[in-house]
């Protein structure tokens, strides 16, 4: 899109959305027009100089030399960030979004996609071996047979027949199933809510008109649907755009997770140690950071099409052949050198194919519109 | 609680009508000459030819009119050159255009509008200039329609110009079953008795229906000997008579009319409204890039303005030229204008 001339007075670009078009043509009554946001999108507030020598008046000089960019209809792609409302003027902190990798007993691991070592493990050339993909994804195995493939390749020394038989441990992260299954293993998602500042004492707590209780997701229907931490239930969605971006409002204690003392009340002694042990947040005593919100948390279902078919993988995706490219450095699925001798389990991968797509799902809180894009993948073994 | 819509409430919305007009010239050689007829599609059917404004097997071509020409069963013969054709030719535009008497039949175009079926100024050998939808638009405006003919004399050597055109037409026109319609005038001075029309003009139907009579000249095929129109239209095709038409064809002025239909939605940012902003580069840290302590004012900086339904679905963007600075001291109300 070009930039919208500012050399005269200013003008408003207005332009139907492609799913506003799609809403309109439908003629059932879905084209109405309720409410407004305002937005920012253009806008960097690191040009906001408020210690210009030359006073207040030149503080906001760049911001304003912004040019704007036309209207996109496609839907999505506007209003990324939009202006808040709050009656009170004196708000110094606004909390944020964050994806939490740290492990709590107890609870399915959030971390991206990771092998990483056991404590006490003799061996370690399997996961020195391996390059996990950077930047961290979350991955989501679209049937059994790659879950057991992906995940369950863990040198765990059990006596199953398709574990390693060494006594070393490779442990998996991140995987999540994409699949029906039960009893629910693997990873998922898990974002937090709270101020990341030292500036501010966790005790301090988060004031009630920052608080996120509901958070909106958006994903691919083509690709998944969102469902709960644990447990086969799938949300119901609110509506799908025309580019098939499914949106979901999510709230309740199923999907938000109040945690311990949330609010303006000082914490107690207990309370403190059990965050500074324990603490199931990103945010607060522990790591550092500042007062804490909620926790949202979920994991993805693979669509139907991505479980029984790799069509959308050959469309959309890309694969790797498990032969030694397959194997070791490089490894999209972070599967170690394979040895005939004693890797049994993952010796019989050799020759298959793992079809990978990459996508994000996008959690943005309900309240203060804070977004963060979490980059998935989903993959699967033919 | 913080918020980023805000509802519009019944005062915040309001529909509008507006015409717009655009004028729209055309000159003669477009319609003969400058392209060697490249820009003239026919068809094997005969029954009329489409001009374009540029060679029409190019993509960048627009159709602008077809031409036709069709008698009323009065004047058929079957010794006429396609003389089923263009009663056919005939028959479907009076239909369409000037509908049925009160016994059915499909009633005869006539020149001084008045449908009295009694003959008088009935036109039974007519040319049609059917315009595109891309050049009338919703419709032509009225007393906007010139047409520039030779009529008289060659081909080489045309008579004086005549310039036909729906003259008063602003202050009388009369209604059909495809629309308006006004008569069509030589000169402004003839408007002052319908007698004088030598034509109709069909305002929404972007139709204009010509008297052969008007030609008094040479005519017909492009090559000499050229027969005059009387003969042409007994003697010659559909097609020829066609040719002849773009051959006498000097100039064309119209004005078309677009009607937009408006929703125009007050956006009204209240002083205590989006004074904060969601855009990660707003903070550092979790504090406020534009803040150094909590009493300072928060400011925000607008440039696109969403338009949603009731389940949070984007159904409209608007964008500003500039940002706009919004802080606790500022209202404004942004003026979004969706137009159908």
């Amino acid at each position: 899109m070009a930039f919208l001339d500012n050399s005269g007075d200013i003008i408003l670009d207005a332009v139907l959305t492609d799913t506003g078009r799609l809403r309109m043509a439908q003629g059932d009554g879905s084209f109405k027009i309720s409410k407004f946001a305002l937005g920012d999108d253009e806008i960097n507030y690191g040009l906001y100089n408020k210690d210009h020598l030359s006073g207040s008046a030149y503080y906001d000089l760049e911001v304003l030399q912004t040019p704007v960019l036309e209207a996109f209809t496609n839907n999505t792609s506007n209003l990324k960030t939009k202006l808040v409302t709050m009656s009170r003027t004196n708000v110094l902190y606004m909390p944020v979004l964050k994806v939490n990798p740290r492990a709590i007993s107890g609870e399915t691991s959030s971390k991206y996609f990771i092998r990483t070592e056991a404590a006490g493990a003799t061996k370690t050339e399997d996961a020195s071996a391996v390059t996990m993909p950077a930047p961290g994804k979350f991955y989501v195995a679209v049937d059994s047979t790659t879950f057991e493939g992906i995940y369950k390749y863990r040198e765990d020394g059990t006596s199953d027949s398709i574990y390693h038989s060494d006594n070393d441990q490779v442990i998996p992260h991140g995987i999540i199933q994409g699949y029906t299954a039960s009893p629910a293993e693997g990873g998922m998602i898990r974002v937090d809510h709270g101020l990341d500042t030292t500036e501010i004492s966790v005790g301090q707590g988060l004031d009630t008109d920052l608080m996120e209780n509901a958070f909106i997701v958006e994903l691919d229907y083509r690709l998944g649907r969102i469902k709960l931490q644990s447990g086969t239930n799938i949300a119901p969605v609110n509506f799908i755009d025309d580019d098939n971006i499914a949106t979901y409002y999510l709230a309740g204690s199923n999907w938000v997770d109040n945690g311990p003392s949330l609010t303006n009340t000082t914490l107690s002694a207990e309370q403190l140690a059990l965050l500074g042990t324990n603490d199931p947040q990103v945010f607060g005593d522990g790591q550092g950071t500042g007062p804490r919100g909620n926790s949202f948390k979920f994991r993805i279902q693979a669509s139907q099409e991505l479980q029984q078919s790799s069509y959308l993988f050959q469309q959309l995706g890309t694969s790797q052949d498990l032969t030694s490219g397959g194997f070791g450095a490089g490894s999209v699925a972070g599967l170690p050198e394979a040895d005939s001798a004693k890797d049994g389990y993952l010796w019989n991968l050799k020759d298959r194919k793992l079809w990978y797509l990459d996508s994000t799902v996008r959690v943005i809180g309900a309240n203060t519109g804070y977004r963060i894009d979490i980059p998935i993948r989903f993959v699967k073994l033919t | 609680m913080a918020k980023s819509f805000k509802s519009l409430l019944g005062d915040d919305i309001k529909n509008t009508r507006t015409l717009l007009h655009e004028a729209i010239p055309i000159t003669g050689s477009i319609v003969s000459g400058t392209y060697s007829d490249d820009n003239i599609k026919t068809f094997s059917h005969g029954m009329y030819e489409s001009v374009y404004d540029y060679p029409y097997l190019s993509s960048s071509a627009n159709h602008i009119f077809d031409l036709s020409y069709g008698c009323s069963t009065r004047v058929s013969s079957s010794t006429n050159t396609q003389n089923a054709k263009k009663m056919n030719m005939y028959n479907q535009m009076a239909q369409v255009l000037f509908g049925y008497d009160l016994s059915g039949s499909i009633r005869k175009f006539d020149s001084d509008g008045s449908l009295d079926d009694d003959g008088a100024g009935t036109m039974d050998h007519c040319f049609f200039i059917n315009f595109s939808r891309l050049l009338c638009k919703d419709e032509i405006k009225k007393n906007t329609f010139r047409l520039g003919l030779e009529t008289a004399g060659t081909v080489a050597s045309p008579g004086t110009l005549l310039t036909l055109g729906d003259y008063d037409a602003g202050n009388e026109f009369r209604t059909s079953p495809a629309g308006d319609y006004g008569l069509i005038f030589k000169t402004s001075g003839d408007a002052s008795d319908n007698t004088n029309s030598v034509g109709l003009l069909f305002y929404q139907a972007g139709v204009a229906v010509l008297t052969s009579s008007i030609f008094t000249g040479e005519f017909g095929p492009t090559t000499d000997p050229r027969p005059s129109a009387a003969t042409a239209q007994t003697g010659t095709t559909i097609q020829q008579l066609a040719d002849g038409f773009r051959n006498r064809f000097h100039d064309l002025d119209l004005n078309n009319t677009i009607e937009l239909n408006s929703a125009i939605y007050f956006c009204r940012v209240n002083h205590n409204e989006f004074n904060y902003s969601s855009n990660p580069t707003y903070l550092s840290g979790s504090k406020l890039v534009i803040k150094n302590q909590s009493t300072d004012l928060p400011v925000t900086y607008i440039t696109t303005i969403g338009l949603y339904s009731p389940d949070n679905e984007l159904m409209a963007v608007a964008k500003l030229s500039e940002p706009i600075r919004k802080d606790p001291n500022t209202e404004l109300t942004l003026r979004v204008r969706l137009d159908y």
